[in-house]
């Protein structure tokens, strides 16, 4: 069966399925279907090309209709390598282009979040915030220029996951732990500090022993530098970890507290 | 006083805000590209910037991950920057208006989502009648639930004029305005705690430590830090990468084993 059907997809098509895929991407998502919209909508001219017969076609679309959730920038891998299984085995092999996307689209968000969502943005973020705050737009530009690159990543992507085809499950399964774990390492450093940088708040408090007054800070420096904002963030992180206030709880728990120090100027 | 101009460039920038976060990802969803964007349109760069700024560094770490739904801290940046300089009251000001929106922002995220919920099972229908055709045309509705998210509160935000924002910033009691300051300080404590809660800080608390040494003893900026990670990791993946290699090449022989059978 297989030496049948000829692959017939080129770069142009696959071209054209990121073009759609850019877009649209995370805007179709909902709690049942997640991003199936998406994936139908942008793989659709595709999946045209590949199959001449409307109940092929129909049967292939109702499988992408199925549950799909990727980070957007790495799941042009995903799309590239069903579209090859597909392109080469037919209507068949949906069984297969079913296991590949839910056995590929966890790992590669798990690295995806990490590096696109939350690495890049923190470190980005803070060094373009700082600048701005100065008065200097050097760092925002230089992100959305960044930002234009990960564009074109994404056409790489599509090309790379269409060229392996199947392979890809097994040659990105073997690296993925060993990803995950450089990010976290490089991501720890980051966020480590982060702390003392980034979370800038003081305690202005005196305290007066009748003649004799003491501010608080600079003991509290000669101690540990950044020493309210380690416990603050541990006191936050430790919040989350007990799961049951959401992050948006979390931030309207900080804003009242922070109401709370400003109307006892506890913190500046 | 915006001009009418003004009000509709604003309003497409927000209704894009979603739209690009969840898309192309030219950048929008990080508040300093907007504020930067809003520099342009006010005509008060420095202004822009010094909000974008503030709110960029509150919202380190925020992410919206696997469509989760987070505060809209970039319809907060076009918000307060519009407040701020209209009113001339400053960024405290804007904060005032521009947060309370992007807490909203959480709950609109949710409500769109569930609109689209209707819009793919709407598009399913069609593929089950063949009408592939309006498959494709009705998912187009996805991207426009997702603009207005941003564009319908943004909009009233800006239009409501300054007499009213006066007034709501008048009958704001001085610690809600100073909180707000206190509370764009903490506020990247959040981040952290978020990003924390995704790493394996268990396993490598000590990289943890090592960082918050390098920034708060030696004063390292964040560029240099980020180069000692990338070191650190560097370092990690040439130790680890023949150990993973070698179960790489026994897979490989288990598919090639598959591909035979294959064909």
């Amino acid at each position: 069966m297989n030496s049948e059907n000829k692959a017939i997809l080129n770069k142009k098509d696959l071209n054209k399925v990121i073009m759609r895929w850019m877009p649209m991407a995370v805007n179709t998502y909902n709690y049942q279907y997640q991003q199936a919209g998406t994936v139908v909508y942008s793989l659709y001219p595709a999946l045209r090309k590949i199959y001449k017969n409307d109940d092929e076609l129909q049967a292939s679309i109702q499988n992408h209709f199925n549950y799909f959730n990727c980070m957007p920038w790495l799941a042009p891998l995903v799309l590239g390598a069903t579209l090859a299984i597909e392109d080469n085995g037919g209507i068949k092999d949906k069984e297969i282009v079913q296991n590949i996307k839910t056995s590929l689209m966890g790992p590669l968000s798990g690295v995806g979040d990490t590096i696109f969502w939350v690495l890049v943005p923190t470190i980005i973020g803070s060094i373009a915030g700082y600048m701005a705050l100065e008065n200097n737009p050097t760092g925002v530009i230089a992100w959305i220029i960044i930002n234009i690159a990960f564009m074109f990543m994404r056409f790489k992507f599509i090309h790379l996951g269409y060229n392996q085809g199947i392979k890809l499950v097994t040659s990105f399964g073997n690296k993925v732990a060993l990803l995950t774990e450089c990010a976290s390492i490089l991501g720890l450093i980051v966020v480590g500090s982060l702390v003392s940088s980034v979370v800038n708040i003081k305690i202005p408090m005196v305290i007066k022993y009748g003649e004799v007054s003491m501010a608080i800070q600079p003991m509290l420096d000669k101690i540990l530098p950044a020493l309210v904002p380690v416990l603050i963030t541990f006191g936050i992180y430790k919040i989350l970890k007990m799961k049951k206030l959401g992050i948006t709880g979390i931030i309207l728990m900080v804003i009242i507290f922070s109401m709370f120090a400003a109307y006892f100027k506890i913190l500046a | 006083m915006l001009s009418i101009w003004q009000v509709i460039i604003i309003t497409m920038l927000a209704f894009l805000v979603p739209i690009d976060k969840y898309g192309m990802t030219f950048g929008l969803r990080w508040p300093i590209i907007p504020a930067f964007l809003m520099g342009f349109i006010l005509g008060d760069m420095q202004t822009a910037l010094y909000i974008g700024g503030t709110l960029q560094l509150m919202s380190l770490g925020v992410a919206s991950i696997g469509g989760s739904s987070v505060p809209e801290y970039s319809t907060a940046a076009i918000i307060a920057t519009t407040i701020a300089v209209v009113t001339g009251k400053g960024m405290e000001a804007g904060l005032a208006i521009g947060l309370p929106v992007a807490m909203l922002g959480v709950q609109l995220d949710v409500f769109a989502k569930i609109l689209n919920g209707f819009v793919v099972r709407t598009s399913q229908n069609y593929a089950n009648k063949k009408d592939f055709g309006k498959m494709i045309k009705i998912l187009m509705v996805g991207p426009i639930i997702t603009g207005l998210t941003a564009a319908i509160p943004v909009f009233l935000a800006i239009s409501m004029g300054p007499e009213i924002v006066n007034k709501i910033l008048d009958i704001t009691p001085s610690w809600f305005i100073s909180g707000l300051t206190i509370a764009g300080k903490v506020l990247p404590a959040v981040g952290i705690a978020m990003l924390l809660n995704y790493m394996p800080v268990r396993k490598y608390i000590y990289y943890l430590f090592l960082g918050f040494f390098f920034a708060a003893y030696l004063g390292v900026p964040i560029l240099g830090v980020t180069i000692i990670g990338l070191i650190a990791s560097m370092k990690y993946y040439s130790e680890n990468q023949n150990k993973m290699g070698t179960t790489g090449t026994s897979s490989d022989n288990v598919t090639n084993v598959g591909g035979l059978e294959d064909e």
